[in-house]
């Protein structure tokens, strides 16, 4: 077109790119001339080196624990090497042997599934209730919005640790259901309400019309469409409630009781000498549950970290 | 087709609850639906919510202005006199320097690597799959793991930081040991846990903007960093700010990594306000002295927040 013939003016063929581009809304493709193949490898790698850096910035600290995770303890400081000389599971044995971790692991599994579905029982009517009806306490769903932003962990540490030692709750799995539930619901709803919105409500006005009741309505039409917002809050819960650390620290102080980052946290401390292989274990072991079904629910993952922001 | 019908006497156009409703309905617009339900429907979370975040944050501030005299007497009103202690303490001094240099070091590193992260990741926009995946890996750890991690990581005898840096022929620090290195690495190790976030904004930013601006610039000869420099990172100034307010957020109230790499040592180098409220309070068992430092947080907090949504709001109004 009108591109190949003015290619040899470099401002005026960007020029008409940019024309053409408007016109036809996507890249065009411009063809390079031989000479530049060079300079194009050039490009490719100056493109390469920042990805590569983020790749090494994201993935080393996961790749030294590894490492270490499968050496003797002597052998950490002999033989610093990132590939084992004679790869060991002696730390796994001994972490997944050690009572530590394995009530650690139930308490962290059953804390996490009980805040995944109250978060979800509590959460979702919530957010349907707000973008649906209208209601007196609609206005609400502002000052919900902002509570997470307002309401840091930190700030709940010694008022919620003196309310459960009045009220006898300390040391209770329940206790931190309820809490992470809570401190996770502001999110979960304000999620849930903007796409709830989405769902055009002449679908359920038509369900309405031809007889089904609210709750007919709700599991046949709702709650499907909504599936996907869901599995997001329900990764969101389960990942708050699995990586806690701040919280458990004062509602627990039992062996038989706390989550396995409060566990992993006592593991540096006890020892003298630093069990470097077990810590390391033990921090895989914690990382590997959501590691294994990474790639399943990144996008839900995703979703819920960029809806974390207080957007 | 009912639904149809059923639309179109409705009217379009404008939000839903705005819409002139048909004779005969109750005011909710869903018909065969009970005055109650919304109420059965929200209150639950309401109520918890209420209870768990509203009524302790309000009780903490009201037992800040209590104090026992010794452990087991019951507490007494003084009035402001907790704060007066505080501001009048070396300590929370010194904390309130900690945490600036915590709060500014993890901003300043957060946002420069976020930028240039986000710029990399904009190049291959089309395959960024597997690497999307790569970035948010750190957001499934806990700061207690990272921690670790990073503990392995920088380790002064083995870790494989050092390693790399004796390869260059200079001895590699002891970088928990020495205090002003011990900052360092706190904030290494929090940026790694928060950056997943920026990254994404920056990102999501990066691929709004209207590529016209940027051809404009290309004509008028701005390539490479010139670009970058006045026309893209301008353009991203919502995003800028809203990981900036979320980064001091998180560093600002985060405990987690301090109280796990550190605690607050050496030194007292890393003793952050919130590793001073914990030291406060559970270490010298002080809880109401402890909650004037945590009120002091959630003020400073919440006027950051609302300078966010204050300036947020501006820029809705812009676009």
């Amino acid at each position: 077109m009108t591109e190949t013939q003015h290619s040899d003016e470099p401002a005026l063929a960007a020029a008409t790119a940019k024309a053409a581009r408007a016109v036809v809304g996507g890249e065009m493709e411009t063809k390079q001339p031989a000479g530049t193949r060079a300079r194009l490898l050039f490009r490719r790698i100056l493109i390469a080196i920042p990805l590569i850096a983020l790749v090494a910035w994201t993935v080393a600290p996961f790749l030294v624990t590894l490492s270490v995770s499968f050496k003797e303890r002597a052998e950490v400081f002999a033989d610093p090497s990132l590939i084992p000389s004679s790869p060991t599971l002696d730390a796994y044995r001994e972490v997944l042997a050690s009572e530590s971790f394995t009530t650690s692991f139930l308490n962290s599994l059953i804390v996490g599934i009980g805040t995944t579905v109250l978060t979800i029982l509590i959460g979702v009517p919530a957010a349907y209730a707000f973008a649906r009806f209208r209601f007196r306490g609609r206005h609400l769903l502002l000052l919900f919005t902002l509570l997470p932003r307002l309401v840091p962990s930190i700030g709940l540490m010694v008022p919620i640790y003196r309310l459960a030692v009045v009220a006898g709750l300390l040391d209770k799995r329940i206790t931190l259901i309820i809490v992470y539930t809570a401190m996770l619901l502001p999110l979960a709803v304000w999620l849930m309400v903007g796409f709830f919105q989405q769902i055009p409500r002449e679908i359920e006005e038509a369900a309405n019309v031809d007889g089904a009741s609210l709750w007919g309505r709700l599991r046949y039409i709702v709650a499907p469409l909504a599936a996907p917002a869901m599995i997001t809050i329900g990764v969101l819960a389960f990942r708050e409630a699995w990586n806690e650390f701040t919280l458990v620290l004062v509602l627990t102080n039992t062996p038989g009781k706390r989550t396995l980052p409060f566990e992993l946290y006592l593991m540096q401390g006890i020892e003298g000498i630093a069990n470097f292989p077990g810590e390391a274990a033990f921090t895989i072991l914690t990382v590997l549950p959501f590691i294994l079904v990474y790639t399943r629910i990144e996008k839900y993952v995703v979703a819920g970290l960029i809806s974390g922001s207080g957007k | 087709m009912t639904a149809t019908t059923v639309s179109k006497t409705r009217g379009g156009g404008g939000k839903w609850w705005r819409r002139s409703e048909p004779p005969g309905r109750d005011n909710n617009a869903i018909i065969g639906q009970r005055k109650s339900t919304p109420y059965l429907f929200s209150l639950p979370a309401i109520l918890l919510v209420a209870a768990i975040l509203g009524f302790p944050v309000l009780y903490g501030v009201w037992q800040s202005l209590y104090r026992r005299p010794s452990l087991g007497l019951p507490a007494e009103w003084v009035g402001f006199e907790n704060y007066a202690d505080m501001f009048s303490s070396a300590d929370f001094w010194h904390s309130l320097n900690r945490t600036t240099i915590f709060v500014f070091g993890s901003l300043i590193l957060g946002t420069a690597l976020g930028l240039f992260f986000a710029f990399a990741l904009f190049r291959i926009v089309g395959k960024l799959r597997f690497l999307r995946a790569v970035t948010v890996a750190p957001y499934i750890v806990s700061n207690v793991a990272a921690a670790v991690m990073f503990k392995i990581l920088l380790n002064g005898q083995f870790g494989t930081v050092n390693q790399v840096i004796e390869f260059f022929g200079i001895d590699g620090p002891s970088w928990l040991a020495k205090p002003a290195l011990a900052m360092v690495t706190v904030i290494l190790t929090q940026v790694w846990t928060d950056l997943p976030l920026t990254i994404l904004l920056l990102l999501g930013g990066l691929m709004t903007i209207d590529r016209s601006y940027l051809d404009a610039a290309l004509v008028d000869g701005a390539t490479g960093w010139s670009r970058a420099r006045h026309i893209t990172i301008p353009l991203l100034a919502p995003q800028l700010l809203i990981s900036t307010i979320w980064l001091s957020y998180s560093t600002l109230t985060g405990l987690g990594v301090v109280l796990a790499l550190t605690g607050g040592g050496p030194l007292k180098a890393t003793q952050t306000m919130a590793m001073e409220m914990y030291t406060v309070a559970f270490r010298n068992l002080e809880f109401n002295q402890a909650l004037a430092i945590a009120t002091f947080i959630l003020i400073l907090n919440a006027l950051i927040t609302l300078g966010y949504v204050g300036i947020g709001r501006r820029y809705e109004y812009d676009q």
